[in-house]
């Protein structure tokens, strides 16, 4: 089975604003990192993976078939799961109905299909469980929860969905340490456990621990592709902001690999 | 294991839904006490039946505003769309209608008419905002003229009267409150319902809470935002054929006075213009706590300058301890939180 997922050639520019550019990048199995500075294009890279945005040209590839994601519903029909940058939760909507927000679980009554309450509280309850932030009670609204309670409750959606592929971006960013060391050590599992995962990131001490993979992205571009072990924390500042010029010194392997 | 047990130890059960709910009741109970105490006749049949058919006519407005507003919107022309329906069914029924036997048949098909009017006004007002992405508040502003103009015309400058025994019968008889409240009943539970029990209820909700939210979760937001405006549409269509077999006329100008306190009710009721939240049950009291002053000061005798004027207070008095309320809850789960 070709389980391999990458994009090609990705281009993708907002009014003006050139925001990715010629984008490769074939993402092995285990955790792949993006890194880069702000406005480097990661999140429009992550909307365009989850269905949220579309490519101007280029073409996405998943278990070895070319694929147009045109929508998040298609995206979640392949498997890929999204934890985006502002979370996309509904304030005023309690945990569980955020869990399910557009995947309710219904019940027909007299042909009518019906929210199914019960149904979709015990199936949260072990997910909610899960991430590992302790939770109050699963019919509070969203908006009473702390930074990392609302981070568990997007975290519990994505994993509730059982991705082939998870999309994370800046997922540790509102976290304290206690729960970033949760945080991570919930990703660890599934990546374990052979899910796919791609992180966005600013925490780069945290790429080099965590990541099996590492692509620096600069102005809508890949600038570098290494390994953690084969770089260093000043290194990869130096792909971000540029002072570190091409592929070419980064990763000789990396290009041997990939033409 | 030791998760889960973190996940059931903070499992405290708050009745979040009910607490904004319960300060209104209290709010009506005072009013209903009040004038109890102060109008004669207040608790008379003849007075709760007229508080109960005029809150009546225009909460069937209110249902929808309260979709509508819940989802962040609003709709100024719920009463244009009464007027519209009720004037075409009352024109349909004086010529169709010639005098003879309580015309059941012509009656009927005059509702029908009217609620598919409502209807198809309400989806008017959706798809023009859904796919020109036009703010609500102008598009159906618009409308608004657009409707009551369509009823001037079509009823050529003049009210129509003279319509069908079986028409007063529904509008002014039926067992106990009458079919009116009956009828109006019967969407309250409708709608109600399908705010808390469908998927499309519950996305009137998240779309009023976060609507990137809603469209990254792959809902159809178009469909959603026509489904609303048409269910107000709906709502105000039974409205124009109600009120037009109550007060046996249809009139181009109908439901004039409604467009306020049909939108007064919804906020009253605890639906902020924000969106997000509110409830059916709470428009319900809140249209009730409306019908309650109005009446009350048609008993005491005292000018309808002034009901408009404690229509108004009330409206901005609820608003604000909503407000209050609010801040109160987030500062209590922030203290929560850091426990
Ligand atoms: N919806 C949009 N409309 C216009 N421009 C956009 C839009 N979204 C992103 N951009 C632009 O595209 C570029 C890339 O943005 P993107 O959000 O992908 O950056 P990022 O790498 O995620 O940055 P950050 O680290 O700050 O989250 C930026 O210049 C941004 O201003
Ligand atoms: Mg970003």
């Amino acid at each position: 089975m070709d389980e391999q997922f990458s994009v090609r050639q990705i281009a993708k520019s907002y009014a003006g604003v050139q925001a990715l550019q010629d984008v490769t990048i074939d993402f092995a199995s285990g955790l792949t990192a993006i890194v880069g500075d702000n406005g480097a294009g990661k999140s429009t890279l992550m909307k365009i993976l989850s269905g949220v945005e579309h490519p101007d040209r280029g073409t996405i590839v998943h278990n070895g078939q070319s694929v147009t994601i045109d929508n998040p519903v298609i995206a979640r029909k392949l498997g890929i799961e999204s934890l985006y940058q502002d979370l996309a939760l509904a304030d005023t909507l309690n945990v569980i109905e955020n869990m399910f927000l557009g995947r309710e679980i219904v019940t027909r009554r007299f042909g009518i299909p019906v929210l199914d309450e019960r149904a979709m509280a015990q199936a949260a309850g072990d997910t909610l469980a899960r991430v590992r932030i302790g939770l109050p009670h699963p019919k509070t609204p969203v908006r009473y929860l702390s930074g990392g309670q609302r981070q568990a409750v997007a975290l519990a959606r994505a994993l509730y969905f059982k991705a082939q592929v998870l999309l994370l971006d800046e997922p540790t960013a509102a976290l304290g340490p206690k729960e970033t060391s949760a945080f991570t050590s919930v990703i660890k599992e599934l990546v374990d456990s052979g899910t796919r995962v791609v992180m966005v990131t600013h925490n780069i001490p945290q790429v080099i621990e965590m990541a099996d993979s590492i692509v620096v992205m600069r102005a809508g571009r890949i600038v570098a592709r290494v390994a953690p072990q084969d770089t260093s924390e000043q290194q990869l500042l130096a792909f971000m902001v540029g002072s570190q010029e091409t592929i070419e010194e980064a990763s000789p392997q990396w290009i041997k690999t990939h033409q | 294991m030791d998760q889960n047990t973190s996940v059931r130890h903070s499992g405290r059960k708050f009745q979040w839904a009910l607490r904004g709910r319960v300060t209104i009741l209290f709010v009506l109970v005072l009013f209903v006490v009040f004038f109890g105490v102060t109008a004669r006749g207040f608790f008379t049949k003849i007075s709760l039946e007229n508080i109960m058919v005029s809150t009546a006519l225009f909460l069937l407005l209110s249902l929808g505003e309260t979709y509508v507003m819940i989802s962040g919107g609003i709709d100024l022309s719920v009463s244009s769309m009464l007027a519209l329906s009720g004037m075409v069914s009352g024109v349909y029924i004086s010529s169709t209608y010639h005098g003879t036997g309580p015309a059941i048949g012509i009656t009927l098909i005059a509702l029908a008419l009217s609620l598919v009017l409502g209807l198809a006004g309400g989806t008017f007002n959706g798809l023009i905002i859904a796919n020109l992405k036009l703010n609500p508040l102008i598009v159906t502003l618009g409308t608004w003229g657009v409707f009551y103009g369509g009823a001037e015309l079509i009823a050529n400058g003049s009210p129509v009267g003279n319509l069908t025994p079986f028409s007063y019968v529904l509008g002014n008889g039926g067992p106990l409150v009458g079919w009116v409240v009956w009828i109006t009943l019967a969407f309250v539970i409708a709608y109600a319902w399908i705010a808390r029990r469908t998927r499309f209820g519950r996305y009137i909700f998240a779309v009023g809470a976060n609507r990137e939210a809603v469209r990254r979760a792959g809902v159809n937001l178009k469909r959603q935002s026509v489904g609303v405006y048409a269910l107000a549409g709906l709502g105000a269509g039974a409205a124009g054929f109600l009120s037009m077999a109550h007060f046996q006329t249809a009139s181009p100008v109908a439901g004039s006075d409604y467009l306020l306190i049909a939108v007064a009710a919804v906020i009253i009721g605890g639906t902020p213009l924000t969106g997000g939240e509110g409830s059916i049950w709470g428009t319900v009291v809140g249209a009730l706590i409306i019908s309650v002053l109005e009446n009350g000061f048609v008993m005491l005798n005292i000018s309808a300058f002034w009901q408009l004027v404690a229509v108004g207070l009330t409206t901005i008095l609820a608003v604000y301890f909503d407000e209050i309320q609010r801040h109160f809850q987030i500062a209590q789960a922030a203290r929560r939180n850091t426990a």
